[in-house]
């Protein structure tokens, strides 16, 4: 009974593998990345020596992995969506409550034009005016925290995408180097010893890791190995070769990286997905876009405040000065350019400007306005208006160009409002500084007859030097006058009831009634009535007054914009993130269902090869048995 | 289909995870009482909020305004007063020199209440606010805008303009009167016109109240500017008026004539619509001469009053006449701190309604505050109790499926 005995011996054998592979499964239930195996058992196929087919045991052909190339391609995209998704939601979550914990913007702004407002009670008492100064530096302050912790952010993110295309080159370079094991182990069906299980695996890990830090394509090719190419289509991983990304400064700000491929060609753009692409994305338009838009707020603030300031008097008697100083536009030259000129920028009229930043580029002479073009950093094209001193105009800004010489494609970044929040400051130190008195005064003549009487003088335009040398004028007819400033004296000039009389001081006179001829007005420096508060009710009213938009947005209102929009953005990759966690659980349920192990189907398993050994080990002993029979009976 | 079991371990435990994330946020959600504490929990709620905020702090801002200006108007309003008082006390004293018959030594004793009294009212006029800025120098920021001079008569220092206070709703409301209004700016005789006596007159006429008797008359007589006629006496109380300029006869617009007449003792003089009473008899070439749109600050009407009756003069013609003069110059100061004294309490009114209206904004404002960004305290701590008590269920859940395993039962 040679056959039986052979017979129990292969099922001892195969029953020791399945006993080996379920040890295997359940020793490795809890590893991430490891797939169940499988015992490949088949019945045993030789012709048996007697004329009929019994059979003559079971054999053993591999064990192999319960793996499905589509489940675990949808994890690898699903893990590619979902580790973006966790990335932004971090980014947006942590500038939410930066914007939140830095102080309360709101609360600072009105304590600051409530300020006015007391001024405004009393004029000439200095507590006053000295908390008033407090409470604008403490505005400022509030405005250079949230400005300078989204500048922290901006270095932290940099540094991710640094570390972040580490990782990636690492992995890629991992891919390879297992791409390259598992071909000399065989390919993925394996040679002698069967399919080489655990690289398989690793591998499979490996690009799960991957197409979580980018957005990647893998291709299994034939010849079992799995090539990577980035979103944009750039090689990382080809058979036993990996591509690795690199970083650079950008052109323009060097504080920002770049991400170049294996040929020094910029992609960073091109990149999405994954925690690469969701860095990316955050740097370029959630966080720029949030420093713009609390840059312009600052802009808004500065200037309306500072022109206001300009129309009144202060306690010294002298016109009113800045209270905020603030940065210029920031123009970045790019690092690629050959010629020497250089480029400034200032903001020429804040109703217009946006929180765009701006690429200048110098296209040749005869070409675009001026020889240049200019255009969003997006790509947009924005149109350039040529002034006639040779200066250029767009959105609010003025561009001068001055220096050597230009060269065809050299560009120049310019960032209106990115740091203006940061150096937002105050530079007015003395509260008597504070311009609470109108900058003018108009009285009648004592000997005038007719019943002309002063209605308003209205600065309109702060920055004469003239201002406040004041005019004279005197009633040649009921309708005809003579004007007297500092342009001299201009007569006959006609007066139409109801209508100002402007001056080339920078100040426009109304007058109500009728004025008699030979009645005579004089505007002069407000020095007498210091304790005026109109230019204090004025600034304290400016607040609500709009200045951005054209005009349309108050300095609150954009406060406000800026907080939905944070607001909204994080409350978007919130519900993004859990859609698509649920996504990525579902993938890996779908893929574990297959590849998973389950411990209690490895313990009926156990037992079934158990049994199975146990019964072949008694097939052996029957047939041990069955040989000691004869024996026996042979000697008997 | 096919469960792997560490899938299921993870599974159990995001659930848990999730339940305890929601939990925590409740929790805070219960703790603070806000539901907004980031700007994503409700982007557009968290403008509102800010909106909201910002309506009410400038609402506070308003009420601290209204509350600065009404201690600055009530400051005002009692000094007033006291300036009324005062110049009920002269006009006391004026009518008894008029009316009385008195010694050298009475008229020098009222010349001397009466310099204390402007003394008093320069004070008055000087009196400062809270803050210890004057509360009649109009704008300006001197400190003490009336000057009394050696020679009785007061230099005012201070401007015409007057301070504004915001007080909410874009409303501005005068938050000072210039003195320069109160106590200079004040129009001299009876309010249209002042008719005076010739201080060279040697008759015994004294010229008694004077009126506008026809508005419309008076009104077309100064169209082209301010009257200042000579009214000349002949014998017999005849008269004729002349323009002061130059002398041309003055043209009664009733008749078209120049204006004449003849004047009896105790008769009046009446023409454009002016009509002066009398009383005496004038001699020949006395003169009255009356003018409109003049003014005399009540300081100067006081000097006057000392001047004559410290002159020593004991003629009562004189002494009428320019007590005559003076205490209807009084008056009109005493309408002008009476009016300002109106005026002032009807800002007060405007304060009060404006400091309500301010309140019931707040209430209001607040309302819909708590409404945008207060949680529902009831719901919110019976969804944590719900919270909590799902998060229990799937511990235990969790703990007894686990327990479920085949290598349980191998022995």
């Amino acid at each position: 009974m040679p056959n039986m005995l052979s017979i129990g011996v292969s099922g001892l054998n195969a029953a020791q593998a399945g006993l080996a592979t379920v040890s295997n499964n359940i020793a490795n239930a809890a590893t991430p990345g490891y797939s169940r195996q499988l015992l490949n058992q088949v019945e045993n196929v030789s012709l048996g020596s007697s004329g009929f087919n019994g059979g003559t045991g079971v054999d053993v052909l591999s064990v192999q992995r319960a793996y499905s190339q589509f489940l675990t391609s949808a994890v690898w995209s699903a893990n590619t969506a979902q580790q973006g998704a966790t990335t932004f939601d971090g980014l947006t979550t942590t500038l939410n409550s930066l914007l939140s914990n830095s102080g309360n913007l709101q609360t600072s702004l009105d304590s600051f034009f409530g300020g006015f407002g007391t001024v405004a009670s009393s004029p000439s008492t200095s507590s006053n005016r000295q908390a008033l100064l407090g409470n604008a530096a403490s505005l400022t302050n509030v405005f250079n925290t949230l400005s300078q912790q989204l500048s922290q952010q901006q270095s932290q993110v940099n540094g991710q995408i640094g570390s972040t295309v580490d990782s990636i080159n690492q992995l890629s370079s991992q891919i390879a180097s297992l791409n390259d094991q598992i071909n000399q182990a065989g390919g993925v069906s394996g040679g002698i010893n069967g399919p080489p299980n655990a690289l398989l695996d690793q591998r499979d890990q490996a690009v799960q890791q991957l197409a979580g830090l980018t957005g990647v394509s893998p291709i299994v090719e034939s010849d079992g190995s799995i090539s990577v190419y980035t979103s944009a289509g750039q090689p990382l991983v080809n058979g036993n070769l990996s591509t690795p990304l690199s970083t650079q400064p950008d052109q323009f700000d060097p504080t920002q990286l770049d991400v170049t491929d294996g040929n020094g060609n910029n992609i960073t753009s091109s990149l999405t997905g994954g925690t690469l692409g969701a860095l990316i994305n955050y740097r370029d338009n959630v966080l720029a876009t949030s420093q713009n838009q609390l840059g312009q707020a600052a802009v808004a603030l500065a200037s309306s405040v500072n022109a206001q300031q300009a129309q009144g008097l202060d306690l010294n008697g002298k016109q009113g000065q800045p209270i905020f100083s603030i940065a210029a536009p920031t123009v970045l030259p790019s690092g690629n350019n050959t010629g020497s000129a250089t480029v400034s920028a200032t903001i020429s009229d804040v109703s217009q400007l946006t929180t765009s930043d701006f690429v200048l580029k110098f296209t040749g002479a005869g070409t675009g306005t001026n020889g240049f073009t200019l255009t969003t950093t997006g790509g947009q094209s924005v149109p350039l208006t040529a002034n006639p001193d040779g200066s250029l105009s767009a959105q609010g800004l003025t561009i001068n160009v001055s220096g050597g010489a230009l060269q065809i494609g050299d560009s120049f970044e310019i960032q209106p409002t990115r740091n203006a929040a940061t150096s937002l400051a105050v530079s007015l130190t003395d509260p008597n500084g504070i311009a609470a008195a109108a900058a003018l005064s108009a009285s009648a003549g004592s000997a005038n007859k007719g019943s002309g009487k002063v209605g308003a003088v209205s600065v309109t335009d702060a920055g004469n030097p003239a201002l406040l040398n004041g005019a004279t004028v005197t009633f040649t007819g009921p309708n005809t006058y003579t004007l007297t400033d500092s342009a001299g004296q201009q007569t006959g000039l006609t007066y139409t009831p109801g209508q100002p009389i402007t001056s080339g001081n920078g100040f426009s006179l109304s007058l109500t009634g009728t004025p008699a001829t030979g009645d005579t007005f004089t505007v002069a420096a407000n020095t007498n009535g210091l304790d005026d508060n109109s230019n204090a009710l004025a600034l304290s009213n400016l607040s609500s007054v709009g200045v951005l938009n054209g005009g349309q947005t108050s300095v609150i209102a954009s406060i406000g914009n800026l907080t939905t929009q944070i607001g909204t953005v994080g409350s978007q990759a919130n519900s993004d993130l859990t859609t698509q966690t649920n996504l990525f659980n579902q993938a890996v349920n779908s893929q574990q269902s297959v590849s998973g192990v389950n411990t209690n189907e490895e313990g009926a398993n156990l037992i079934m090869y158990q049994q199975a050994f146990q019964a072949s080990a008694q097939v052996i002993a029957t047939a041990q048995s069955i040989f000691a029979s004869l024996i026996t009976a042979i000697q008997a | 289909m096919r469960i792997s079991t560490s899938q299921q371990f993870q599974q159990s435990l995001n659930t848990m995870l999730n339940q305890q994330s929601t939990l925590a946020n409740t929790q805070n959600e219960v703790s603070t009482g806000l539901r907004i504490n980031v700007a994503s929990d409700d982007p557009a709620g968290a403008a509102q909020v800010l909106a909201i905020n910002h309506i009410l702090a400038v609402n506070a801002q308003a009420t601290t305004n209204i509350n600065s200006a009404n201690t600055r108007l009530s400051t005002e309003t009692s000094s007033l007063s006291s300036v009324s008082t005062l110049l009920d006390r002269v006009n006391t004293l004026g009518l008894q020199g008029i009316n009385g018959v008195l010694s050298d030594g009475d008229r020098a004793n009222m010349a001397q209440e009466l310099i204390q009294l402007r003394s008093n009212l320069v004070q008055l006029a000087n009196s400062t606010d809270a803050n210890g800025s004057a509360l009649f120098a109009g704008t300006s920021t001197t400190a003490t805008p009336f000057v009394l001079n050696s020679d009785g008569s007061v230099t005012y220092s201070g401007n015409a303009s007057q301070q504004m206070v915001a007080v909410g709703g874009g409303l501005q409301l005068p938050n000072s009167d210039s003195g320069s209004a109160i106590f200079m700016q004040v129009p001299a005789g009876n309010g249209s016109f002042v008719a005076s006596a010739g201080a060279a007159n040697t008759g015994t006429l004294v010229v008694g109240a004077n009126s506008v008797t026809d508005s419309g008359a008076f009104a077309a007589a100064t169209a082209a500017g301010p009257i200042d006629y000579n009214i000349t006496f002949g014998a017999n109380g005849t008269w004729t008026a002349t323009n002061a300029s130059d002398g041309s006869p003055v043209i009664d617009a009733s008749t078209g004539q120049p204006a004449t007449g003849t004047l009896t003792d105790g008769g009046s003089i009446s023409f454009n619509g002016i009509s002066l009473s009398t009383t005496g008899t004038p001699a020949v070439g006395d003169s009255v001469s009356v003018q409109s749109g003049t003014t005399q600050d009540v300081f100067s009407t006081l000097t006057n009053m000392i001047n004559v009756l410290q002159s020593g003069t004991g003629d009562s013609t004189t002494l009428n006449n320019v007590l005559n003069r003076q205490l209807e110059s009084l008056n009109q100061a005493m309408d002008n701190v009476t009016n300002t004294q109106v005026e002032v309490g009807g800002r007060l009114d405007i304060l009060q309604q404006q400091q309500s209206t301010q309140a019931d904004l707040s209430v209001t404002y607040s309302q819909a505050l708590s409404n945008v960004q207060s949680v529902d305290i009831a719901s919110a701590v019976s969804n944590l109790t719900l919270q909590s008590t799902a998060l229990q269920a799937s511990q235990q859940v969790f703990t007894k499926v686990q327990g479920l395993s085949l290598f349980n039962f191998i022995q």
